[in-house]
Formats: C-alpha cells, sequence, structure tokens
C-alpha cells in the first residue's frame, strides 16, 4: 500500500522538557494509526508537527511525499486536522463553517456546494445545518468538527482526542465515523488515551509516553511483544481437575488452572484453540455451562511498558 | 490575498452578527457627539459668551470714568456687553435676578483717594450662575487697581521730592493704566484659526475616540482565534501565516472606514457637522484608520488573551484620546500639552480636519495625513512582528 505519512526523527523539545524525543511512524492509504498515551505523552506535539503547526526541532514529516513545514504551505492541502479542542464558529451555522473552511482549501461554486451536502449527510447533521453551531449539542459540535476536517477530501486525517468531553452515545456515533474512514482510502492519525477507542479503530497503534515511541505494531503484535495471553474461561459441571488436565496437554497453552466454577486457560491465541478446547471438554464428559475470552488488551501492554496506567 | 479577503469576510459575519460593533462603532460615538452637541454646541463662537457686566460709577471723577470707558470700548468690540447703572441697587438686583453676569461698583470718592494716594476699594459682584462673566469683571478690576497703585506710587514719590503733578496727569495715568490688558485673554476661535466648530470638533473628536475600539474588533480577532481554538485550523490550510494577519487588518480597516463614514454623514445632517471637501477627509480617514489598526494591532500582539487585549486597548484609546484633544480642544491650554499632542494619531486627524475646514483645499490635509501614514507604518511594522510570532507559537 501506499505511503502517505512518514514522519522521521521528530524531536522537540520546549526549553528544559523535551516533549517529543525521536518518534517515527509511517501510515499507509487506508490505515488507521493511533498513538496512545496518557496526557502530557507527546501526542498532540507530535501531530503538531506532522500538521505543519510547529517545527520540529529535527526529524522531518512527509505528506504524499510532500516534505511539511510550517513556513511552508506545500502539502497542507493533503491534510485534515481535527483539533482536540472544537474549532469551530459558534456564531456561524453548521453549512456556514464548512463552506468558510472549504474555501481556505480553495473549493468554490458547485463543488463547495455538492461537498458540503455529502458531509452534512456523513455527519448527520443535514437537518440542522441552518442553524447556529452554538445551539448545536456537544455530540454535534464534535460532528461538525469532524466534518469540517474532512470537507476538502484529505489523504491523511489527524484526529487529536476526538471524544474527549463527549457523551456515550455521540462518542460512538464519532467512533462509527472514523471506522468508516479507512474504507474510504483515508490515512488516519489518531491520538487517544483511551485504550478502547485505539483498540476498536486503529489497524496499527504506538504507544507513546514521555515524547518516546515506547513500542508499534497490531494490537496483536503489541501484545505478543510482552508476552501476554489470551484468557479463557470455560464454566461447566463435572470432572474439572481432568478437564484441566486434558486442556494443558493441548499445543500452544500456556497454563490451564481449576478455577471457582471450571477452568481458566492461558493460550496463545483464544480463537484458534477454543473448538479443540471445547471438542476435548465435551469428549471429558463435562457439562459446558460457559465460554468467555479475555484477550490481553493494550492497557495492560502500556502498563507493562512504562510500570503506569494509562490515566494515571 | 483571497485567504485574507475570505477570513475578513467571515469575521465581518460574525461582528455584524454579534451588534456590539454597531454599538462601539457608531451608536455610542454619535450618541456622545450628540450630547455635546446640544451642550457645548455653541462653545466655541465669540458670540456665545455672552459676558454681560454691569458698572455703577457712583464717583464720576475722571479715574473712574476712565474705567468706564475702557468697559465702553470692549462693549463696542463686541467682546462683552456693559449696562451701566445709576442705582445701586437696582444694580444689584440685576445681577440678583440673572440679567448682568457680573457688576463693577465704583464708590463715591475713588478719584480723590486716588489723588490723595489713599486706599480705595473697587467693588465686583458676581452671579453664581455665571463665572466667567464674574471673573472677566473681577479680572478688569483688578488689573485697573493694580495700575492705579503703581500710579499712586509714582505721585507719593514725586510729592516726596517736591514735584507734584497735576490732577489731570493723574487722571490720565488712571486712564492708562485700565487701558492696560486685562488679566484674561479671549480669543475668538473661528475657521480662519484653523478650529473647526463646535459641532464639528465633537463629531470628530467622538469619531476618531471611537474608532480605536471598533478597529479592535479586527485585530483582536487573533487572540480569539487562539482562544476559540478555530486558530489551529486556520494554520495547518493551506493559506500563509501573514494571510490570517492581514485578514484581521483588513476587517479593522473596513469597520474603521464604514464607521467613521457613517458617522460623518450622520452628524452632517443631525448636528450640521461640516467636513470640508471630500478628497482630504477622505485620505484623513484612510490614514487614520490605518493608524489607529496598527497601533491596536501592537496592543494584540503583546497581550495574552482577548480581553487583556480589549482592557489594554481601552486604557491605550483613552490616554491617547484624552492627550490628543478629542474632548477638548488641548491645542488651546498649556504649550507642553499641546506639543505632546502631536504624539497621538488623534491630535493630527483633528488637526487635519481643521487644516481643511474654512473653504480650504483638500491639499491641506497632505501635512496631518503624512503624519498619520507614518504612524500607520512605524506601529503597523511592529504589530506585524509581533502577530506573526505570536501565530508562530
Amino acid at each position: 500500500m501506499t505511503t502517505v505519512l512518514a514522519a522521521k526523527g521528530l524531536n522537540k523539545r520546549f526549553d528544559d522538557l523535551v516533549a517529543v524525543d525521536g518518534v517515527s511512524f509511517e501510515i499507509a492509504e487506508g490505515e488507521t494509526f493511533g498513538l496512545l498515551g496518557p496526557n502530557g505523552a507527546g501526542k498532540t506535539t507530535s501531530i503538531s508537527m506532522v500538521a505543519g503547526l510547529l517545527e520540529p526541532d529535527s526529524g522531518t514529516v512527509h505528506v504524499g511525499g510532500t516534505a511539511i513545514r510550517t513556513s511552508s504551505t506545500d502539502g497542507r492541502a493533503e491534510i485534515g486536522l481535527v483539533p482536540q479542542e472544537l474549532a469551530i464558529y459558534p456564531d456561524l451555522t453548521g453549512a456556514e463553517n464548512l463552506k468558510f473552511f472549504g474555501r481556505l482549501y480553495d473549493m468554490a461554486g458547485d463543488e463547495l456546494e455538492r461537498r458540503v451536502g455529502e458531509v452534512l449527510e456523513v455527519i448527520g447533521l443535514s437537518d440542522r445545518k441552518d442553524d447556529l453551531t452554538r445551539e448545536y449539542s456537544g455530540g454535534m459540535q464534535r460532528r461538525l468538527n469532524i466534518g469540517i476536517g474532512l470537507l476538502h477530501r484529505p489523504r491523511l486525517l489527524i484526529l487529536d482526542e476526538p471524544t474527549v468531553g463527549v457523551d456515550p452515545q455521540s462518542r460512538n456515533s464519532i467512533l462509527e465515523s472514523v471506522e468508516n474512514l479507512s474504507g474510504q482510502g483515508i490515512a488516519v492519525l489518531y491520538t487517544t488515551h483511551y485504550m478502547e477507542e485505539a483498540e476498536r479503530l486503529c489497524d496499527r497503534v504506538a504507544i507513546i509516553d514521555e515524547g518516546v515511541i515506547q513500542a508499534e505494531g497490531t494490537r496483536r503484535e503489541l501484545v505478543s511483544l510482552v508476552g501476554e495471553k489470551d484468557r479463557i474461561r470455560v464454566t461447566m459441571t463435572g470432572d474439572v481437575e481432568e478437564v484441566a488436565r486434558i486442556a494443558s496437554e493441548l499445543p500452544n497453552v500456556h497454563e490451564a488452572s481449576v478455577s471457582d466454577s471450571g477452568v481458566d486457560v492461558l493460550a496463545a491465541e483464544a480463537s484458534t484453540l477454543l473448538p479443540e478446547l471445547l471438542s476435548r471438554v465435551s469428549a471429558a464428559g463435562a457439562n459446558v455451562t460457559g465460554v468467555a475470552v479475555f484477550e490481553p488488551n493494550l492497557e495492560a501492554v502500556f502498563l507493562h511498558l512504562t510500570g503506569k496506567a494509562l490515566r494515571d | 490575498m483571497g485567504a485574507a479577503t475570505r477570513i475578513a469576510g467571515k469575521d465581518l459575519k460574525l461582528r455584524l452578527r454579534d451588534r456590539s460593533v454597531f454599538i462601539l462603532g457608531i451608536i455610542t460615538p454619535l450618541a456622545l457627539a450628540y450630547i455635546f452637541h446640544l451642550v457645548f454646541g455653541n462653545a466655541f463662537s465669540a458670540d456665545s459668551l455672552e459676558l454681560e457686566v454691569g458698572l455703577v460709577d457712583l464717583d464720576g471723577s475722571a479715574v473712574s470714568q476712565s474705567l468706564g470707558e475702557v468697559l465702553a470700548d470692549l462693549d463696542a468690540d463686541g467682546i462683552l456687553v456693559l449696562s451701566e447703572f445709576d442705582d445701586p441697587v437696582a444694580a444689584e438686583a440685576a445681577v440678583e435676578q440673572g440679567d448682568i453676569g457680573a457688576l463693577i461698583e465704583l464708590e463715591p470718592g475713588l478719584g480723590d483717594a486716588v489723588l490723595m494716594g489713599q486706599p480705595f476699594t473697587i467693588e465686583v459682584v458676581g452671579d453664581v450662575d455665571s463665572p466667567t462673566s464674574t471673573q472677566v469683571a473681577s479680572s478688569i478690576a483688578s488689573e485697573f487697581g493694580s495700575a492705579v497703585e503703581r500710579a499712586q506710587l509714582s505721585v507719593a514719590t514725586a510729592v516726596e521730592l517736591g514735584q507734584g503733578p497735576p490732577p489731570e496727569d493723574v487722571a490720565a495715568w488712571g486712564q492708562e493704566a485700565a487701558q492696560r490688558p486685562p488679566a484674561f485673554t479671549f480669543t475668538d476661535v473661528s475657521a480662519d484659526t484653523r478650529q473647526l466648530d463646535a459641532n464639528t470638533f465633537f463629531a470628530a473628536g467622538m469619531a476618531v475616540f471611537f474608532l480605536f475600539f471598533t478597529v479592535q474588533f479586527g485585530v483582536v480577532g487573533i487572540l480569539e482565534e487562539k482562544q476559540g481554538g478555530t486558530m489551529a485550523r486556520l494554520l495547518a490550510a493551506p493559506i500563509s501565516h501573514a494571510s490570517v494577519v492581514a485578514g484581521k487588518a483588513i476587517l479593522s480597516f473596513v469597520l474603521g472606514v464604514i464607521s467613521m463614514a457613517v458617522l460623518m454623514v450622520a452628524t452632517h445632517f443631525l448636528m450640521g457637522a461640516q467636513w470640508g471637501p471630500p478628497l482630504g477627509v477622505a485620505l484623513l480617514v484612510v490614514t487614520g484608520v490605518l493608524a489607529a489598526t496598527a497601533i491596536m494591532g501592537v496592543i494584540a500582539g503583546a497581550a495574552t488573551t482577548a480581553d487583556g487585549a480589549g482592557n489594554l486597548g481601552a486604557v491605550i484609546a483613552v490616554i491617547l484620546g484624552m492627550l490628543g484633544g478629542t474632548f477638548f480642544p488641548i491645542g488651546q491650554g498649556n504649550e507642553l500639552l499641546a506639543r505632546l499632542s502631536y504624539l497621538t494619531p488623534h491630535a493630527w486627524f483633528m488637526r487635519g480636519l481643521a487644516d481643511i475646514s474654512g473653504g480650504a483645499e483638500w491639499t491641506a490635509a497632505l501635512p496631518a495625513a503624512g503624519a498619520l501614514l507614518l504612524f500607520s507604518v512605524v506601529f503597523g511594522a511592529v504589530a506585524w512582528a509581533l502577530l506573526r510570532r505570536k501565530l508562530g507559537k
């Protein structure tokens, strides 16, 4: 796949504080890449350099092969930015906000009108397009915030913690909108300190802390990097000790132990193991009453890598 | 330039919806100018002073008559209105009733006292509601008395030397003393002395005073965009930082010109303000608005928040407005203040308007317009640097 964003060796220091230290990553077309880290980890500084808002002390950013610099407008049209703060004008209507920012990207006339209509449909605000945005709910304002970033059909969309302070319903709506973007071939750079969002949305995730990328890869790669296993909890009636012994002999099983109401199995990959495990349990004469799979999550990975929780 | 005009257009729409620009840019200055017009409408006219002074000469000597003659001359010149009374009771009643502003009473024996070198009294009765007339009458009486005292001293010295002057000479000296210039000065302020009439003065003063508040709506927008979160989106767009600054400056300029134009037209019809040749007025308005925008741009560049810029801007606008003589003609007062006033664009704007008033050519505005342009260039360069730096942070 074509690389849309290439950030190499980004460094940024504010007086004595090293905000970003050697950050590098690439994002391909249609890929959603997450920067996961707690507040103050260097996420916003990193994306500010990617968006051309902040000049790195060293390192380079290329979008679509064009170098991004604060002193130049080259390549800016390829980027759509959705800042963490709401970046809309409350005394303009939704449509007026979209049109104003569209004109800054040299959109005009029928093309602008058509595209504004499309984006309003996508973000579900067509019926409120002529209302002042100060009258919108928080979730509607957030959706418009994202819509403005999408308006000019950027190849790279940068979303800086777009769900901060949003109610659960609106949050889900925003996440669905972002999920749909990868299908349109847009490269998405998504920063968050919510592990669930990174896991749900991102094809690859970089875990960042104190300005340094601690690890990067798919969720599976990150989890395996630190040796975490899936946990399968089988609740049953019958000879649980015999079932535990049988399970422990299966390939890729790290450990099988008796729990209160059944057997807990630690395995490399639950999804491939589960059919065989259930078959063996039935063959042993046990009556399975429930199965639950607990995959190791990024929170655990972050904890393992940094020694602290994401929300510390 | 396209991006700058788009930003200015968006901001203009926001400001018009906000409506505060109407209040600060048009309604308030118009209302204040109109109030000043009602209160001080004829303040700068010689006719408006109406100095009404009465005289009761109970002495009738050559010395007392000499003062009467001087007052009669001032009456003839239109500087004051003299009313002569025979009856002191009637004269004092006239003061009491406000028919005259002040009364000079010359008691019997004044002439003899002067000739004998004895103390004498000149009474001034003033109406509390006519402080100017009272002050003028007191000054005339005081100067007359001082001059006569000096004459008495000369006479006493001559007598001591055995060369006493004849009484008619002493009377002549008294008359001469009375003709000395009074302690107060009276300046006939009119167009040919490069002074705006009162209505135009107050209209122009309020217009340029509030101009500094009006243009703030543009340049302070940079701080509002930063606080509102929209600046990041503007800077991420394929437009230069200069376009953002220029967009705000364009809005300041447009709002300033619109408010000045509306005020000038409105005050012409409502208050009879006379602005002079349109080309000269336009030149002063354009350069004045540029200067105001530049100065307020420096404030926006130096401040960290929009509220801070608003407060600092208001303080600066009031100080410059007062020093620049937008509330009263500061050039008529202290010389130092008059010179200092030219450190403000306000003073140059007012002077430019005065220069083209009274039938002068529009080119008479060029010196003031040049000074305003200098303000624009100097402060504009500083503002540009500060605001560009602010966007880079």
